[in-house]
């Protein structure tokens, strides 16, 4: 059994630096990360086979569509140099079975993944953006180191679980035990949305009766005092309404608050109160 | 102070980088430089006034905090929004005269932001569509079936062809607009004073635009009703008891930890049951 094929550091190197590179820089519509994926397994066929006619149609298999998160979608490159690795020695692995594998992760990575990256980049960014007050450079810095440093170092593990553990590393992702962690990391991102509703939000109304002389209503100080920045929770809640349950896209959404700005300041509900 | 040549090109350099399908990467280009908070330091860089730059690019980042990559679907992307919109806020808020820090300064941001913003989606169909032409030609040499040819074009499909398409979709477009920037925003000083129903409405649609941005993670994280309660626990801690960003963090942590625990418990019942025949490597297993 000395004369087993292994994929050598330097393809399996390749084949993760082009796939996190090239994993969208040739996106289309149609094929999407098709291409990437492609790129990506070159240099490993180009290694495992002999033969060129083997190369081509090692390659071939790869012309599947592919489409997920496409920073955890580096443990499906790395677990496809596995299986490739293993039917360069003759296991007994066609195209269906390698195609079916990809096609069954996407879809749950892709849920793992934007999950992950909700939970990891939405904190990362809001510190950033809690430094840069005032303009200060600490937060874009702090965001460009923290952000490469965990996504580089967290697709090399993945692409490596993926090449060395196969499908069971996988199945370690999307199953149960993923679903509670899932559920965690979700719940933390839940509160934090709230807290940068509450904090990063700043939406006042200006409207103010006078009654009589000395009894008159601000409308924001009873708002405050029944929930504090109510309206940024309306606003939130209400463009969430539109989206999920009205089924609008962001850009029709932003159109509505265009009209509802406009119709708020002719009624003097909003008013900045700016002069030059 | 207008852009000038030099600028405007370096600028539309960063929009090829920084867009969805980019020449940057994912992680480096579209996460990296296409975020407009740290677009904000690199335009901030090229126009020579750093601190309006972070400034601005924070307060646009507010409104596209949600600007994520579905893994199913592809949202609009940022290369517009942070490398026009970024430069034509910073000439509009000095145009103005307006103090970067101050809250009118980030509501015109938001809004000139999100203004591009649509036309950054119609650049990323752009882009996308003319990279079926490079796609076209791989495909063409996978059916050729010459193993030199293929290893020769895909990588030149996937990392030198799609420059085309953002020479025509990012850069050029960025370069115009960015040049053309200086009398847009001199017009609107002239045209729209800042008193005026259109003004007023603008810094208005500033103010609630970050409110769609939250919404969209809303989208993403609220399932069922009752997680409303967390999305206001999280609000109140903020807003009511006065916890800044990254204490109300390590509390939800702190929740996430006891939520981990209880999953983690009720998936045990089930899985010790069955661990009885499977091989399972549960260290609870003797407790059967």
């Amino acid at each position: 059994m000395a004369d087993l094929k292994k994929v050598s550091q330097g393809a399996r190197n390749s084949a993760f630096l082009r796939w996190i590179y090239g994993n969208l820089t040739c996106f289309s519509q149609e094929h999407m990360q098709t291409f990437g994926y492609l790129a990506a397994m070159l240099p490993v066929v180009d290694e495992l086979y002999d033969t060129d006619a083997e190369k081509v149609q090692a390659l071939s298999t790869y012309r599947t569509f592919f489409n997920t998160e496409p920073q955890i979608g580096t443990m499906v490159v790395g677990l496809t140099v596995g299986l490739e690795e293993a039917r360069a020695n003759g296991e007994p692995l066609d195209d269906d079975t390698i195609n079916g594998i990809r096609a069954g992760l996407m879809g749950p990575l892709a849920g793992l993944g934007d999950s992950i990256i909700v939970g990891t980049f939405i904190p990362i960014l809001l510190i950033a953006l809690g430094l840069s007050t005032g303009g200060s450079v600490l937060g874009p810095l702090f965001y460009v180191i923290a952000w490469n440093v965990a996504m580089y170092f967290g697709m090399k593990f993945a692409f490596d679980q993926g090449y060395e553990l196969g499908g069971s590393a996988v199945e370690a992702l999307v199953g149960p035990q993923s679903a509670a962690l899932r559920d965690s990391i979700v719940l933390v991102g839940t509160m934090v949305i709230g807290a940068v509703a509450a904090t990063w939000i700043n939406i006042t109304t200006a409207l103010s009766f006078q009654f009589s002389a000395d009894s008159g209503l601000v409308l924001q100080d009873t708002l405050d005092s029944i929930f504090p920045k109510f309206l940024n929770i309306f606003f939130v809640w209400l463009c969430w309404y539109l989206m999920t349950k009205r089924k609008m896209s962001p850009t029709v959404v932003m159109g509505l608050l265009v009209i509802v700005a406009l119709v708020g300041v002719l009624l003097g509900f909003f008013d900045p109160g700016l002069s030059y | 102070m207008g852009i000038s040549m030099v600028q405007a090109i370096l600028l539309g350099l960063f929009a090829c980088l920084a867009s969805l399908p980019g020449m940057g990467g994912t992680t480096v280009g579209n996460y990296t430089l296409g975020r407009p908070l740290v677009g904000g330091l690199i335009v901030g860089l090229i126009l020579g006034d750093i601190q309006t730059g972070i400034i601005v690019g924070a307060a646009i980042q507010l409104v596209y905090i949600a600007l994520v990559t579905p893994g199913g679907t592809v949202s609009a992307d940022v290369r517009a929004v942070t490398y026009i919109g970024i430069p034509l806020a910073i000439l509009a808020i000095r145009a103005q005269g307006l103090d970067p820090s101050s809250e009118a300064a980030s509501g015109l941001a938001a809004s000139l932001g999100a203004a591009v913003g649509t036309l950054g989606t119609v650049l990323f169909y752009g882009t996308a569509t003319l990279n079926l032409v490079w796609q076209g030609i791989g495909w063409k040499a996978m059916d050729g079936g010459n193993w030199a040819t293929i290893k020769k074009t895909i990588p030149m499909v996937d990392f030198v062809l799609p420059w085309i398409s953002h020479i025509a979709f990012s850069f050029i477009p960025t370069v115009v607009i960015c040049l053309a920037g200086e009398s847009m925003v001199g017009l609107m000083k002239d045209y729209l004073p800042m008193d005026g129903v259109a003004m007023k409405t603008l810094f208005t649609v500033g103010s609630l635009l970050p409110a769609v941005g939250i919404a969209i993670l809303c989208k993403q994280v609220v399932q069922k009703p009752l997680d409303w309660v967390t999305f206001a626990f999280g609000f109140i801690l903020a807003a009511v008891m006065g916890c800044n960003l990254i204490c109300s963090a390590v509390i939800a942590v702190f929740f996430a930890l006891i939520n981990f625990k209880i999953e983690q418990l009720k998936l045990m019942r089930p899985a010790a049951a069955a661990a009885g025949d499977a091989d399972f490597d549960d260290e609870e297993e003797e407790d059967i």
